[in-house]
């Protein structure tokens, strides 16, 4: 059995907005969410790379303490998603407790901030070290916190996948969701992924010399898929989720249908955990259009991986060049608005693509100023650009050598 | 400690930790305040803060009859009786 699959809801906190029309403006009007580094009283003074993509605006959250206390801040952000599109959705709560609405959602590693608190503890000079962790910081910390906590806050009682693959995490959120649905498992998924303010993060990659630290003092000029004077990525934060639905059944209920998932591609490199892999990539986009049934010539826009990193992007303009051939569709960067926002930035990148495709456009990649001419065979879009995207495919590379594509088609191209 | 100082610490625990709207002493603690297994574990580490000791795993599995906050209160007073005897 394969079954048709539509996206319903979608919300996402991002350091350029959490709701649609903050977001939009910030990608017609080429703002960027980069802001300096946040002081966290332990790592910040010691990092080279001085910006991080910054949720900065208030978000008055509302949740009772009985779900607040098993919340990390990583779950705040999954929380907050997930109950804007069963809002959005007009979901009843006989269906939602059903058993047949499930949870696919991850983040990089749960909250770091309260894995920090409770190494704080170990490491303090106290007699009553063991019981002054609270009971509830394994709840709050632990790697599928915030799928769990979603299923807590709405009474949920289906499946649950909490993926954690570093970059590719809520892409496989969205990926599994739908094969859940697709193969008959469930009728519908909430998808998405949240990460938390983290300078863990941001060591480990300003160790590895993959963040950027020539732009310190001009936050907004980096990060810089594509163009030449990129020097690495920006670290971020945010979350996003989206709700997929069997088609026949979204349908008879009236749901708005933003758009339909048409194939989800994913492999591993099969080797080095780190490197950027030309096969590997590839044969990934090509897994997904082989699942979506459709040439390469039908996509119109790439939302690209594009961290700006030196050789990252260059391998993955080799990629789009080696499976789009001659009929190259756009290509947008949009880490470039807010830093990469690890394992949220499947589902933000689907989410702002969904935004784009109900209103017309193509925001450019921000700060591509001089194409890499190793990156330059790509269709890069420059400027805000009046296009109608009726097919779309987000692509996302993790450490770990995990590869994952999504192609879906716009809502209104989606035949009723 | 009297029952009264202890009544008072309780409630303010009770209400500024878990956020209970106008507790009752023989309200029942889940039914009417939402307290699950995770509260109780948490308020048997601020009980441990209050008497200044650290509770036994079987004084621990005692605590899990509570039910109301007169309970709590008949609790610490059986904790502080044992320990002085």
């Amino acid at each position: 059995m394969k079954r048709r699959v539509v996206i319903t809801a979608c919300s996402a906190i991002t350091p350029i907005g959490w709701h649609k029309n903050d977001i939009v403006d910030s990608l017609r009007q080429g703002r960027s969410g980069v802001k300096p580094l946040r002081d966290d009283g332990l790592l910040n003074r010691h990092i080279h790379s001085r910006v991080f993509g910054t949720v900065d605006y208030p978000i008055d959250y509302g949740f009772k303490r009985q779900y607040r206390k098993t919340m990390g801040p990583v779950a705040y952000y999954a929380c907050q998603v997930a109950k804007d599109v069963l809002e959005q959705s007009g979901l009843d709560q006989q269906f939602i407790t059903s058993g047949r609405l499930g949870v696919a959602f991850g983040s990089t590693h749960g909250s770091p901030t309260v894995q920090r608190d409770i190494y704080r503890t170990f490491f303090q000079d106290l007699d009553a070290k063991f019981s002054s962790i609270g009971a509830v910081d394994y709840l709050r910390s632990m790697v599928h916190t915030t799928a769990v906590n979603i299923t807590r806050m709405f009474g949920i009682t289906g499946r649950v996948i909490a993926s954690s693959t570093a970059c590719t995490t809520s892409s496989q959120s969205i990926g599994f969701g739908y094969e859940m649905i697709r193969y008959g498992m469930q009728d519908a998924m909430i998808c998405g992924g949240a990460d938390e303010y983290d300078t863990t993060t941001v060591a480990v990659f300003d160790n590895l010399l993959a963040c950027s630290t020539a732009y310190n003092d001009t936050p907004q000029r980096t990060p810089r898929p594509f163009d030449s004077g990129r020097d690495g990525l920006v670290v971020g934060e945010g979350g996003g989720a989206v709700l997929l639905e069997e088609y026949e059944s979204a349908k008879r209920r009236g749901a708005r249908i933003l758009g339909e998932i048409l194939g989800f591609g994913c492999n591993n490199n099969g080797g080095d955990l780190i490197l950027p892999n030309l096969e590997g990539i590839s044969t990934t986009l090509r897994l997904a259009l082989q699942d979506a049934g459709i040439s390469a010539g039908e996509v119109d826009f790439v939302s690209a991986h594009a961290t700006g990193t030196k050789m990252g992007d260059v391998i993955e303009a080799q990629a789009i060049d080696a499976v789009y051939g001659d009929h190259l569709p756009f290509v947008t960067g949009l880490k470039s608005y807010m830093g990469h926002t690890m394992g949220t930035c499947g589902v933000i990148e689907m989410i702002l693509t969904i935004y784009m495709m109900e209103q017309g456009f193509i925001a450019p990649t921000l700060n591509l100023e001089h194409v890499d001419e190793r990156c330059s065979m790509l269709r890069h879009v420059r400027e805000v650009t009046q296009a109608d995207i009726r097919i779309g495919a987000i692509q996302n590379f993790a450490f770990g050598g995990v590869n994952t594509c999504l192609i879906f088609k716009a809502g209104k191209e989606v035949d009723e | 400690m009297k029952r009264d100082v202890l009544q008072e610490k309780i409630l303010t625990i009770l209400v500024d930790d878990f956020e209970f709207v106008q507790p009752g002493l023989d309200d029942n603690l889940r039914d009417d305040h939402g307290f699950d297994s995770i509260d109780a574990i948490e308020l048997l580490g601020k009980i441990e803060g209050i008497l200044g000791l650290a509770l036994t795993r079987e004084e621990k599995e005692k605590a899990m009859e509570i039910r109301t906050i007169n309970d709590i209160l008949d609790y610490i007073e059986l904790i502080e009786s044992s320990r002085t005897t």
